[in-house]
């Protein structure tokens, strides 16, 4: 207890905040792309209440008959509307909070286990490392994806937290095993040599010397966990298999394709879902990259010193 | 005669190659014993060469590695025990200076961030403007100015001043023991002088004793005032500097002091090496026998079979070898 | 002995481009190695030898770049050569031992393999031609000639360092370059090492250039030491001569920065190294020198004649 009030949580946490601005000042034009496309879906995300609001008034975006169906777009229905007489540009942004939503508490999640298991495995090494790396790579050895499409079959209805969870428990192993590869090499440092013969304890060694130097590994790990929480779920949703309460964008594609709208050239009804589903991987492997060029000595460029 | 100051005993360490299950083992040394006295500061030298263990004995000292078998006694006192029940009370005593002086530095904080945590951790200074002041006496004190490095984060420093700062680190504390593991092999060679002076005032000055890792005997002729030398993680001899290097006793100890790159045009090296016996093909372990025979041209059956006794020759000169038996 | 040029640096510059400006590592510097003898350059680190010896074989890359100078090789300027006609000059007239070269022979070839392949590069010969030529070297260096059927790992630094000095002189070159060749080996392989350089002049009359910033290496090989600081070279001469007499003060410094047994004081340089983005004005060593007057701050001064073997870049010596 003694360490733990002595490790000042708020300077540290402003040192962090200071160093990242400063990291984000000489950012590279990937990194800052990827972060302005991410801002706008999380922007359209968050005020897509608001949006659908001025749209649609209170009705809910996915009530059906609430306009004729299979209207081109037109001034009152912007990307005209589908089989069931909805909106389609309210309902697209309906499924984006979704998938959004869903893909961020996943992603999260999943990094948080990551970054614990991979803490610990790598930090404290011997039994611990040998019991954790195991769990880890069977996690990643099964197949995750006819896993979660068996799982799906059985469980009909669950909230967001639930199908973020699942997503989570079968995406950690990644990022588990990205955190604990970095806190191997970094522990190896001497300057952790220095920590220890400076009185410095094991929770202050992991938060002041190792913790900010796996930041940005952190940020690539939380990246890719969000894609693939998206994707698992958008592929569950495509071949109908997701929870049927809850209207992603993977679920708005299964409907697309159901109503045949490729062959019946009703492109009005893809376009968003597809469009905001490669903003958000482009803007999180963008980040990644730009964080890996940035982070990633290998790929420094030589200064001549 | 008085308690030593640090006393290690027996001390080995065997590391295991491969996976858990291969059973293969390499000592990286075996039974390594000396001691340091107590009664005046002495700097000593451990000499060796790459491979030789001399970062291994640093380290078990340090308390960063636990050894295989044998015990590090400070003060009277076994390492272990003492770091478990206070490590802050070690390591106000014993204190490291690394090889690296780039690593040494955490690239996410300033330099004086060391600094600072040493000041803090070894509770220094009761508040901000004491630390500040503490700091600033040490830093002068190794003659270097706050505003070139005040402030700077490790990459915007080079590695002497870096290395420096070590030393300033090591003023503040004010330890009992240092542990200098090759701290100017990657140093510029104009600074070198400066820094070892540096520790052998820190001997006169503060009375701070050190072993000081190297693999130059010029280097340790300089700085030491014993020298032990290391071959293969054994101990093979050991002695005050002007007698191990002038009349060296060992023959390990002979090619060493034999091939030192005397820098000075006048004193080239009279006889040659015969290239083709200088060294040996990489080999596995030396279960038995002396560490040194494969390269010995006095090597006999008894070499190879048993272990050569750590003989004392006469007081402070000790040698492991049959020919002194 | 009339003394034969082999290759002469003039007024060589090497800058490398970056976003706060030119580094200028190699700045102006002009040098001769005559056929025959064992030329050293010595210097701290960031001095610029290794670069200087990367745009004397033009390896240099960008961002860097070699704004003027001349490298005369056997009457050829080396700087206007193709890169194939400088490919093929390299190993068989000049060979280079670069920093580090022992770790960078492939782990899983055999020695005897990787030698051929790096002799028929260069050369029309036969494979089987090749492999005696191999063969022969490395008796040359003083390995036996089972080393040829092994593989890397199975041999200690300094043997491996020697396998690369036999590929090296494979072709018998004119020139062997070697930057740092025995930074990282220990005393003894060190002394096999630098044994084998001197023999490569005594033995064979190879030009050897030594690039190191170790000055004992020096001492026990050299025939002539040219000293770099700061990007450029402040003085040359015989290794006697500047060991006993050195004329520029930073070569002073040095000098009694060395500790040697039997020595009961050095002292060491004040100060650090100055930047290549930034050399100070004048004489680039005059922060550092006890000695800088109103004139070294401001005037640089050039490497000029001191007698006829040697030269000095001092205000202060004539």
């Amino acid at each position: 207890m003694n360490n733990l009030a002595r490790f000042n949580l708020a300077k540290q946490v402003k040192l962090y905040i200071t160093k990242g601005i400063q990291d984000i000042l000489r950012l590279n034009s990937k990194l800052k792309i990827g972060m302005l496309i991410l801002l706008v879906i999380s922007a359209l995300a968050i005020l897509e209440p608001v949006i659908n609001q001025a749209i649609l008034g209170p009705i809910s975006p996915i009530t059906p008959g609430i306009f004729k169906p299979l209207l081109k777009p037109s001034r009152e229905h912007l990307l005209g509307t589908d089989l069931l007489g909805r909106d389609l540009l309210a309902l697209s942004l309906h499924g984006l909070k979704y998938s959004f939503l869903i893909g961020i508490v996943a992603g999260f999640l999943s990094s948080f286990i990551g970054i614990v298991i991979g803490f610990i495995s790598g930090y404290k090494g011997g039994i611990y490392d040998s019991i954790l790396r195991t769990i880890t790579d069977f996690m990643i050895i099964i197949p995750t994806w006819p896993i979660l499409a068996i799982l799906a079959t059985y469980i009909k209805f669950m909230r967001i937290e639930g199908l973020a969870m699942i997503l989570a428990i079968f995406t950690w192993p990644l990022s588990a095993r990205i955190i604990r590869g970095q806190v191997l090499s970094l522990k190896e440092r001497p300057y952790v040599d220095l920590a220890k013969v400076t009185n410095l304890s094991d929770f202050e060694i992991i938060f002041l010397e190792l913790m900010p130097n796996i930041l940005p590994y952190i940020g690539v790990g939380i990246g890719n966990s969000v894609i693939g929480a998206v994707l698992a779920e958008t592929g569950l949703e495509v071949i109908g298999l997701g929870p049927g309460n809850i209207v992603t964008l993977g679920t708005l594609l299964n409907w697309a394709l159901g109503f045949g709208a490729v062959i019946m050239g009703n492109w009005n009804i893809l376009i968003a879902p597809v469009l905001f589903l490669i903003s958000i991987f482009l803007s999180f492997n963008l980040v990644n990259v730009g964080l890996d060029e940035i982070y990633n000595p290998r790929l420094k460029k030589v200064t001549g010193e | 005669m008085n308690q030593p100051l640090l006393e290690v005993k027996n001390l080995t360490k065997v590391y295991r190659i491969g996976g858990l299950l291969s059973g293969r083992t390499v000592k990286a040394i075996d039974s390594v014993s000396f001691q340091i006295p107590s009664d005046k500061p002495k700097i000593i030298a451990l000499v060796g060469e790459s491979g030789s263990g001399k970062s291994t004995i640093a380290r078990i000292i340090l308390g960063l590695l636990q050894p295989t078998s044998g015990e590090v006694i400070y003060k009277g006192r076994n390492i272990l025990e003492w770091l478990k029940k206070n490590k802050l009370e070690y390591y106000k005593e014993v204190q490291p200076i690394f090889q690296d002086p780039y690593g040494i530095y955490n690239p996410f904080y300033r330099v004086e961030r060391v600094l600072e945590l040493a000041v803090k951790k070894f509770k220094l200074s009761s508040n901000r403007e004491d630390t500040r002041k503490l700091i600033l006496k040490a830093m002068e004190d190794i003659g270097l100015r706050p505003e070139d490095i005040l402030g700077r984060y490790p990459h915007q420093l080079s590695g002497g001043e870096r290395q420096r700062l070590m030393l300033v680190r090591i003023l503040l504390i004010k330890p009992n023991l240092i542990i200098a593991d090759e701290p100017i092999s990657m140093i510029d060679v104009s600074l070198r002088a400066m820094f070892l002076n540096y520790l052998i005032s820190f001997k006169d000055k503060y009375n701070i004793s050190s072993i000081f890792i190297t693999h130059d005997l010029n280097v340790a002729s300089y700085v030491a005032d014993d020298i032990l030398v290391l071959c293969h993680g054994r101990i093979v001899e050991e002695g005050p500097k002007d007698e191990v290097i002038t009349e060296p006793l060992h023959p390990y100890t002979k090619l060493l002091t034999s091939s030192i790159p005397i820098p000075d045009p006048t004193k080239r090296w009279k006889e040659q090496l015969d290239l083709t016996s200088i060294e040996s093909f990489k080999k596995l372990k030396v279960e038995k026998g002396c560490v040194f025979f494969a390269r010995c041209p006095f090597a006999s059956e008894k070499c190879r079979n048993e272990t050569p006794p750590f003989l004392e020759i006469k007081t402070g000169r000790k040698v492991a070898c049959f020919l002194y038996l | 002995m009339e003394k034969v040029k082999l290759l002469e640096v003039k007024n060589l510059k090497v800058y490398y481009n970056s976003i706060w400006g030119d580094y200028k590592s190699v700045d102006d510097v002009s040098f001769i190695a005559y056929e025959g003898e064992v030329l050293s350059i010595a210097g701290e680190s960031g001095c610029g030898k290794s670069t200087l010896v990367d745009g004397i074989l033009g390896l240099i890359k960008p961002p860097g770049y070699i704004p003027s100078g001349e490298v005369i090789f056997e009457g050829k300027d080396l700087l206007k050569l193709s890169s194939e006609e400088l490919r093929k000059i390299r190993w068989t007239k000049i060979a280079y031992v670069p920093q580090g070269a022992m770790n960078s022979l492939n782990p899983v070839i055999k020695i005897e393999e990787q030698m051929i392949d790096s002799i028929l590069d260069h050369t029309n010969i036969s494979r089987e031609e090749a492999r005696k030529l191999a063969i022969s070297r490395l008796k040359e260096v003083g390995l036996p000639v089972e080393v040829a059927e092994m593989y890397p790992h199975e041999l200690s630094g300094g043997m491996k360092q020697r396998v690369i000095i036999a590929t090296a002189i494979a072709l018998k070159p004119k020139l062997v370059i070697a930057d740092e060749p025995t930074t990282a080996l220990d005393v003894v392989a060190q002394k096999g090492i630098l044994q084998l350089l001197r023999s490569l002049k005594e033995d064979y009359g190879i030009t050897v250039i030594v690039v190191s910033h170790d000055f004992a290496v020096h001492a026990q090989i050299a025939d002539r030491i040219a000293i770099m600081y700061a990007g450029k070279i402040v003085e040359v001469g015989p290794i006697y001569d500047v060991f006993k007499n050195p004329l520029h003060p930073y070569t002073k410094g040095l000098i009694s920065s060395i500790p040697v047994i039997g020595k009961s004081y050095i002292k060491g340089i004040p100060g650090l190294a100055p930047s290549p983005l930034n050399w100070p004005s004048g004489c680039r060593f005059h922060p550092r020198c006890p000695f800088a007057s109103e004139k070294c701050r401001n005037v640089e001064p050039i490497l000029k004649e001191f007698n006829s073997e040697r030269y000095v870049a001092c205000h202060l010596s004539r």
